[in-house]
């Protein structure tokens, strides 16, 4: 058994001392600021990035896979006890704040964990078996293909993530110019730089990712004035038996939605777990109590929550395209570290690769044995008024963004982003897929140049390509099913305006 | 015009020129052998066509108009380049001490004495990354 064995290596890897406390570490760092409002994975990730530098690559790797599970489970408690979502678990807010108000919130906590352990197993076996497989499809890309593939991710992206496709393509595309700003590879030119030195490498990573989620959230949190009431009530943790067989089949559905959604472009925990819990809703046994607070209702969707934020690595791993904002500040972190993600990696880096496989599962026992326990400590996290909690937040954006270079001017283009990430955030644009645009924006534009090299200027390459072909197929489906979507909407809204309108006139 | 979606085509398009516009000035070349202009003008010209589009869609769709508060991001805007100039040019430590007495304009509450107890927690933990993580903060 080939994959057995890799696993047994990768063990090897992840179980060594030194990498069990940073995979512990980034479980308890991640859960914590995944707990705070206004701080989702991607802030988290972005906050915590500049902190693993100095740490040895696998130990450093090992720990951002910790923090963003982390964050993400993180995120699901404050969305059960006391219903503040981030983007990443909306759905958790349903059933799981339900079952609070009914007074079952230990039993919704036992419930998204057991569960979330449930659905990070299923795909760490999906992960480990996916993977290479997928690697050698890797190689079968050329420039083309992986033009269409980014293309493809942009558009999936956006749909997901703003629910609008023109919002997200729109902010995808303004990532893609921010990514050209700096020297141009193939020519020497500086472009967009003003002139300015720190801008000749490019704009940093950090700078627009805590601009944008992190100073601006922080705005968007001040403006609201919303105060929080922390969560007092009673946790009774163990549920009785019946109650514990309730968990398994929701569980290992979502387990296996989650992980087949966190593999497709623009996939990721999000969609998942809508889909999971739809899912739920329509075969479940006890369909009919589901959105009232039931335990299928909490199982589901964070079972899909955690395999899906596990698969999501397939496709930055074995192709070497991150397909969510997430993954694309893992590829940074990857890249920084001098590991270029990619059908080669798996081969190149085993060690790597089977380590941080096996730290997942070590991290989803990790967090079974933090969350579930010694959940009610977590919560006490609550009780730090917000007042207090901005300025320190702004305070780890700030020594995040200069220690990457050790350059104040890093916190001066923070600052512009933040008000540029305001000025998109009450403009109803999501950031997102901004992100996911920067860090593929040079990527595109190298392959995009590659192909029309080798093809001497014709883009015919692009469709005559079987990968590419295809590709761009399901991108043209998606466009025509919008635009006909949007025009059926249009004429539904008239429709009944009309019809309010002819009673009244006779 | 207060409307969101119509601003935001507005804003998208403003985007747009500004990068195609400048792009011009580099080499563009042709498909089979672009410059460094070629790809930043395909793209700006897509991202106007979505301006356009999101301009033109706004008069169809419901209109929402845009809220903002400038008090609260002019603040925390302020803060931070504060931060920024005071570390550059004294230290980082009365760049933290500046920073949490000015961002915390913009909270609900004001306290002094709140404000020097996180301040004097701010430093801590600085001192802590800087001896225990090895970063190198200018920190006096």
């Amino acid at each position: 058994m080939d994959v057995l064995h890799n696993l047994s290596f990768g063990f090897e890897q992840a179980l060594t001392l030194q990498n069990l406390l940073y995979c512990a570490l980034g479980c308890t760092v991640g859960t914590l600021i995944g707990l705070l409002p206004g701080l989702g994975p991607l802030s988290t990730i972005s906050l915590l990035l500049p902190l693993t530098y100095s740490i040895p690559t696998g130990g450093a790797l090992i720990m951002l896979a910790g923090i963003y599970y982390g964050a993400q489970y993180g995120d699901s408690v404050s969305a059960i006890t006391m219903k503040i979502p981030h983007a990443s678990s909306i759905v958790a807010c349903i059933d799981g704040y339900q079952m609070t108000l009914k007074g079952k919130t230990g039993l919704a906590l036992f419930t998204a964990g057991l569960s979330s352990f449930i659905g990070g197993t299923v795909a760490i076996i999906v992960l480990s078996t996916m993977a290479p497989a997928l690697g050698e499809v890797g190689f079968l890309f050329g420039p083309a293909d992986y033009c269409a593939l980014m293309l493809l991710g942009f558009f999936c992206v956006s749909f997901v993530s703003a629910g609008s496709l023109l919002n997200g393509l729109a902010m995808a595309m303004v990532g893609v110019l921010l990514g050209v700003v700096g020297t141009d590879v193939n020519s020497g030119v500086a472009r967009y730089t003003m002139d300015l030195a720190f801008l000749q490498d490019g704009i940093g990573l950090i700078s627009i990712a805590l601009g944008c989620f992190g100073i601006a959230e922080v705005v968007k949190n001040l403006d609201n004035k919303n105060v929080l009431t922390p969560f007092n009530g009673k946790i009774k943790l163990m549920p009785t038996w019946p109650e514990f067989k309730r968990i398994w089949p929701s569980a290992l559905r979502g387990s296996v939605i989650g992980s087949i959604l966190g593999i497709l472009p623009g996939g990721g925990p999000t969609i998942a777990q809508f889909a999971a819990y739809a899912a739920d809703k329509k075969f479940s046994k006890y369909k009919h109590e589901i959105g009232t607070g039931c335990i299928e209702g909490v199982a589901g969707q964070a079972a899909a929550d955690e395999a899906a934020a596990r698969t999501s690595f397939i496709p930055l791993m074995a192709i070497g395209i991150p397909e969510n904002a997430v993954m694309a500040l893992m590829m940074a972190a990857f890249v920084v570290k001098g590991i270029q993600p990619g059908p080669n990696m798996i081969a190149t880096h085993p060690d790597l690769f089977w380590g941080l496989v096996a730290s997942m599962w070590i991290g989803n026992c990790f967090l079974l044995v933090l969350n579930v326990p010694l959940v009610r400590y977590w919560l006490s996290v609550f009780k730090i008024p917000y007042t207090v909690l901005f300025p320190a937040i702004m305070f780890f954006c700030c020594i995040g963004t200069f220690s990457i270079n050790n350059s104040i001017d890093d916190i001066y283009t923070t600052a512009v982003f933040g008000l540029i990430g305001y000025l998109f955030l009450r403009l109803d644009m999501e950031a997102a897929p901004l992100m996911l645009g920067f860090i593929l924006g040079p990527m595109l534009e190298e392959n995009f140049r590659r192909a029309m090299l080798l093809s001497r200027g014709d883009f015919g390459v692009f469709v005559s390509r079987p990968i590419s072909g295809t590709l761009l197929a399901v991108i043209a489906i998606v466009v025509v099913w919008q635009v006909v979507a949007f025009f059926r909407a249009v004429r539904k809204k008239s429709a009944p305006a009309i019809d309010a309108v002819v009673p009244t006139t006779s | 015009m207060n409307n969101r979606n119509f601003v935001r085509g507005m804003f998208l398009m403003a985007i747009a020129a500004l990068f195609g516009g400048v792009a011009t000035r580099y080499t563009v070349g042709t498909f089979g052998h672009s410059g460094p202009g070629l790809f930043p003008i395909m793209v700006s010209a897509f991202l106007f066509l979505i301006g356009l589009i999101t301009a033109v869609r706004s008069f169809f769709v419901e209109r929402l108009p845009v809220d903002y508060n400038v008090k609260n991001i002019a603040v925390i805007l302020a803060s931070l380049v504060g931060f920024a100039l005071i570390s550059e040019h004294l230290n980082m430590i009365l760049g933290i001490v500046f920073m949490v007495f000015v961002s915390t304009l913009a909270g609900t509450s004001y306290s002094v004495v709140r404000n020097i107890k996180i301040a004097i927690c701010l430093v801590a933990i600085a001192f802590a990354f800087k001896n225990l993580l090895g970063l190198n903060l200018p920190l006096y």
